[in-house]
């Protein structure tokens, strides 16, 4: 035998530290007393030994059900507590705290979920009881040898590290900037914007989209505190809350700051290629600047097409090119990082509502570059050059998807959620398009119109006002795209229209505009380097969307903007800045408290024989050679208990998880049962 | 109770979910707050919900923590039952005027043991359960309330004693007074979330005289377990409803009534009611009457569909008229949009309005904001600093700016938290320049 269960309980009540353990039973308003028989499991609980009261609540986690908790402590002089309510993932802290405030130290609490697992989940009444009964009487035989705790506390590095340089990202960094914060912000592109600056102007304010993103980035590069990298990559990532290591790489740009006349070294490029910035709809060359005004205002080569010629060195003049310069990786340290890594819009695949078949078909983000009077037509309506008259849009391309209807994406899942924004942009420009050609027969095809948002519904009013024609689909027979027999129009849509009680309409259009959905980006990398979680919509999962909304289940880890799901730009800084709040609070503390679960080293045991060093997945575990015995780094021990199942000699155990507690916890929920009921 | 200091970094107007986790993130920063509430406990509309959307979280279980943690911190000071009276700048902040209402119980001394209300013998409608059940003319809000201090009510109050005779502390106090308190703060955030439309706002349905016709805050209610029947009954007979219609669009995208915007979250919670009854009432019908589902949150569309797999009827149709007709049933004629628009007339045992939402408080002088004409408060740069107001130093959050759901009003706690901190760096770094 291995344990040292007996002796651990004699010698705590040698020590004078006999139990006196209180038990605080909740009925969560209902949740869990309507399946739960509290009564009869109080009754059970106060028999056994060790236990001083138990009590019951309706909400143990209300102030009342706290003070209850805090007054029991002092009155009947607990020193250890039980509380049987939800999941400990939910209100441990919660409790731990009221423990605190009631004067005994907060690791002698022990949570017994009997909500999720019990109460939830168990349909029968009986067998209910009995479950939460076991679970509790387990609880307390592990909190009567628990021992009193102190959380560990470490020094945090006094920077952010924020990746993505959207709106979102941009805010973020400001933000903590102006708190006094230091901050690098690493962005893959050569150049900062993200999605918005492609937009043309944006709902609800109707400003110009550059003008507010220019904005930004002005107050980003002008600040002393922040530190931008762009052309950067992720390689590597470790550490922890309060000091993490990212290792980048840094692509170089081609041109340098040196390089004075832009133009003539772009002009000076043989080498054409797509204009992705202007979404395949324009070419630009090799060496390229996206937009008059972006940022950097240095051009960047794009290695892909870049066949090294020579000839932009030439016309940029002396040093403005250095086409040898080596990519270099650099570590970047910080306390706290905030991913901004923003959304991709959906890519319709070949022949959806004929998209990549017709000319004719593009994407909302397309016609957001056609209507930009410095975009690739100079703001004129014209497509294959053909001067448009009839546009059609088409709702809930790659999104609100339905099984046996939408081919699934290629990951094998189909996009079944709502990408929020498409409706509202949809109806911007609808009337953007109203009021610069009144002439343009516009139709719009849709399941729902959601205008959600503030003065949302208005841009919806104003284009009914301006005569847009609404037809609504059936979602599972959405509208077919063909060409015209008549050969009078490029395109015809058929669909079956609800609005018109089930009327079959043919619509001629010479433009059709697919409302794009919102998709998350490939974040592998990135998912991979900081063990991020990932919902079932491929979007970051945040630990919950009420309590912790803009935080990631890794410490230190914070969410900003759509990296999390569909957001437009107001939802996307508001987010932003809600992360920098975060961030801010935790850096402001100066330290950072953990929890004090880690694995200790009984020296007097240990024999040096490095197999703990090999099972820590967190390189925790050390040697130290002058005593040939393990040693563990607190701050990098994450409390798994790896490396106290891996000592062949029984020398390491986990703080509040010691042996001793874990197998009186075991032995007590084997125990026989007791007869319950009649 | 807490004791007021002279002055605070923030002054936070509405104790709701965002009034609340403002309060936290700017503290969490470091700064001192006040967070004022007009009703006698904190915890908004939230702390009155049963479960909420999409995860159908029971929603005092994400709320009443978060409402012990703001009473509970070291830099949170809480005022309840306190109205705002003007504020007035002061320098870089604001030198505010407050008038604490009075309870008629001295707050410092009372222990919250609920004898008072036990010895009451006059009772009034139940503010708490939307006027379903009684509570005593002396109470405690409910009981996950902050402070667990009761409230007299003078309207209902008889004069007669028994409460002070009951009390083993002797705290009621019938002559108390209002009181004014003067506080300087650095800055202000407003969060004095939402009200529903009037029940009668339209007259072809009816709410305020069909026994059966129920407001949604009713439901949440009347759904939750400690609410005042503990589960599902209908109002006017206590019958457990067989077939229940929600009428969405109720008092929103309305010109008539005034609220032609969208409430963003009646759909959801319609939705969400509707799963509830189907859980606790297998065989109820549930349907809801629409025009468009407008499920554009995280994961809301995946709980639409879910809604419909439990047998949630969806309809897309308008409603034009409800009719009471025999024993308090409920007829409504509708235009059926799917079946070519024929016009039925369709019997439903209860009836749910998903009524508007409109702003919880105009400030009227007391605060220099301008609010939209959509009667919340205006936010000049809605795209870029969404919790910025029109004037300097007071930022806004949560429902205050316009609907929104819970996660949303949230996240823009925080920023409005984040503005404010950077407002009262600034300020202090211009003043240590001019020192
Ligand atoms: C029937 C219904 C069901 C819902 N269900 C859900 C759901 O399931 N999930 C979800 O996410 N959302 C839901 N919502 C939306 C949710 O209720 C709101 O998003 C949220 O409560 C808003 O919080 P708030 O703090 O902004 O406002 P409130 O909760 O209204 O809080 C505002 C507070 O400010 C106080 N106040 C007002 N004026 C003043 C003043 N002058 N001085 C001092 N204090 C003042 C008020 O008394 C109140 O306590 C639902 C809404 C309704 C109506």
């Amino acid at each position: 035998m291995r344990y040292e269960a007996p002796e651990k309980l004699s010698e705590q009540r040698r020590n004078g530290d006999e139990p006196r353990v209180g038990v605080f039973v909740c009925h969560c308003g209902g949740n869990i007393s309507d399946i739960v028989d509290v009564e009869k499991v109080v009754e059970q609980i106060r028999k056994r030994s060790g236990v001083a009261c138990v009590t019951t609540h309706q909400f143990c986690c209300s102030d009342p059900g706290q003070a209850v908790i805090e007054q029991s402590i002092r009155e009947r002089r607990l020193n250890r507590i039980v509380v049987a309510a939800c999941s400990p993932s939910l209100h441990e802290l919660t409790f731990r705290r009221a423990v605190a405030r009631g004067g005994l130290n907060p690791y002698l609490f022990e949570h017994a979920n009997i909500r999720e697992h019990v109460s939830w989940v168990v349909d029968d009444r009986k067998e209910a009881t009995a479950k939460a009964g076991r679970l509790i009487r387990a609880a307390v035989a592990r909190a009567a040898r628990l021992a009193p705790l102190e959380k560990r506390r470490i020094p945090i590095h006094p920077s952010v590290l924020v990746i993505g340089g959207g709106v979102a990202g941009l805010t973020a960094a400001r933000d903590l900037a102006n708190r006094g914060i230091r901050v690098r912000l690493i962005e893959s592109t050569p150049f900062l914007g993200g999605r918005l600056a492609q937009l043309y102007k944006i709902y609800p304010t109707g400003q110009r989209a550059r003008d507010v993103i220019g904005g930004l980035i002005r107050e980003v590069s002008s600040n002393p505190l922040i530190t931008v990298y762009t052309n950067a990559e992720l390689v590597e990532a470790r550490g922890f809350i309060g000091d993490f290591h990212t290792t980048i790489r840094l692509v170089p740009r081609g041109a340098t700051e040196r390089c004075t006349d832009a133009q003539a070294a772009i002009n000076a490029c043989p080498e054409e290629t797509v204009d992705q910035f202007n979404l395949g709809l324009a070419r630009r060359k090799a060496i390229y600047l996206p937009y008059k005004g972006c940022y950097p205002s240095i051009p960047a080569i794009d290695w892909r097409n870049c066949t090294r010629c020579g000839a932009c060195l030439e016309a940029g003049g002396v040093g403005s090119i250095d086409l040898d310069e080596k990519p270099r990786e650099i570590v970047i340290r910080s306390g706290a990082i905030v991913i901004a890594v923003g959304l991709n819009t959906y890519p319709p695949r070949y022949g959806e509502y004929g998209f990549g078949q017709f000319a004719e078909v593009i994407t909302l983000a397309q016609m957001n570059r056609l209507l930009d009077p410095t975009g690739p037509t100079q703001g004129e309506l014209v497509v294959n050059g053909r001067r448009i008259r009839r546009v059609g849009f088409m709702h809930c391309v790659g999104s609100l998807q339905h099984e046996g209807v939408h081919k699934p994406m290629r990951d094998g899942r189909i996009n079944q959620y709502c990408s929020r924004v498409c409706c509202t942009t949809t109806m911007h420009t609808a009337v953007e398009l109203k009021t610069r050609w009144p002439g343009v027969q516009v139709y719009d095809f849709h399941e729902d119109i959601r205008t959600y948002g503030r003065r949302h519904e208005g841009y919806y009013d104003k284009v009914c006002r301006q005569g847009v024609v609404f037809l609504r689909f059936d979602p599972l027979r959405p509208p077919r795209v063909g060409v015209d027999p008549k050969g009078e129009w490029p395109l015809v849509l058929r669909t079956v229209d609800r609005l018109t009680f089930g009327e079959e309409l043919e619509v001629p259009l010479d433009l059709l505009v697919l409302a794009t959905g919102l998709v998350a980006r490939d974040m592998s990398k990135l998912v991979d380097l900081y063990r991020c979680s990932v919902g079932a919509d491929r979007f970051l999962m945040e630990v919950h969307p009420k309590l912790r909304p803009v935080e990631m289940a890794t410490f230190g880890l914070f969410l900003a903007g759509s990296v999390q799901g569909p957001m437009d730009i107001g939802e996307s800084t508001a987010a932003a800045a809600a992360a920098a709040s975060k961030a801010a609070a935790l850096l402001k503390a100066g330290q950072i408290e953990l929890d004090p679960f880690v694995a200790e080293v009984d020296t007097s045991k240990c024999s040096g024989c490095r197999i703990c060093l090999q099972a820590c997945p967190f390189a925790a575990t050390d040697r130290d050679e002058a005593a040939r015995t393990a040693k563990i780094n607190q701050a990098l021990c994450t409390g798994c208990g790896t490396c106290v199942a891996s000592c062949p000699c029984n020398a390491i155990q986990q703080r509040g998880f010691r042996d001793d507690q874990v197998e009186a916890e075991l032995l007590a929920l084997l125990e026989a049962e007791e007869p319950v009921g009649v | 109770m807490t004791k007021i200091k002279p002055f605070y970094d923030g002054l936070v107007l509405g104790g709701g979910i965002a009034g609340m986790q403002a309060a936290l993130d700017l503290a969490g920063q470091g700064f001192e707050v006040l967070l004022v509430e007009k009703e006698p406990t904190i915890g908004g509309v939230m702390v009155g919900l049963n479960k909420v959307f999409p995860t159908l979280d029971c929603s005092s279980c994400i709320c009443t923590p978060r409402m012990a943690e703001v009473a509970h911190h070291d830099r949170i000071s809480v005022l309840c039952y306190t109205d705002l009276v003007r504020a007035r700048r002061r320098n870089a902040g604001f030198e505010v005027i407050l008038r604490k209402k009075p309870r008629y119980v001295v707050e410092e001394d009372c222990i919250g043991c609920s004898l008072c209300e036990l010895a009451c013998p006059y009772f009034a409608p139940h503010e708490f359960d939307q006027g379903l059940g009684a509570r005593a003319a002396i109470y405690i809000p409910h009981g996950n309330a902050i402070p667990q201090v009761p409230v007299l009510d003078p309207d209902y109050c008889m004069l007669d004693g028994n409460c002070a005779r009951a009390c083993p502390k002797n705290c009621i106090d019938f002559a108390q007074q209002a009181e004014e308190l003067s506080v300087g703060v650095g800055s202000i955030i407003v969060a004095t979330g939402l009200r529903l439309t009037p029940m009668g706002a339209k007259k072809q349905y009816g709410g305020d005289r069909h026994a059966n016709v129920m407001n949604p805050l009713a439901m949440e209610r009347v759904q939750s377990s400690n609410g005042p029947y503990g589960h599902i009954l209908r109002p006017s007979d206590g019958k457990i409803p067989r077939s229940v219609a929600y009428v969405q669009c109720a008092g929103s995208r309305d010109q008539s009534i005034g609220v032609p915007y969208c409430s963003r979250v009646c759909c959801m919670y319609a939705l969400k009611q509707a799963i509830m009854i189907r859980h606790q009432r297998h065989d109820t019908q549930v349907t809801i009457y629409h025009m468009d589902i407008r499920a554009f949150g995280k994961g809301y569309e995946q709980f639409y569909r879910r809604a419909q797999s439990e047998g949630v009827r969806v309809v897309k149709a308008k409603v034009a008229r409800i009719t009471e007709v025999e024993n308090g049933d409920l007829s409504l004629r509708v235009e059926l949009i799917d079946e070519g628009g024929r016009v039925a007339d369709i019997r439903h045992d209860l009836v749910v309005l998903s009524q508007g939402t409109i702003p919880g408080w105009r400030p009227e002088g007391a605060l220099p904001l301008e609010v939209d004409d959509d009667g919340f408060f205006a936010i000049p740069d809605i795209a870029a600093r969404p919790a910025n107001s029109t004037a300097e130093g007071i930022f806004v959050a949560g429902v205050a700016t316009g609907p929104k759901d819970i996660p949303d009003s949230i996240v823009e706690a925080g920023a409005a938290a984040m503005e404010a901190a950077m407002y009262l760096d600034r300020v202090r770094e211009s003043a240590g320049e001019m020192a």
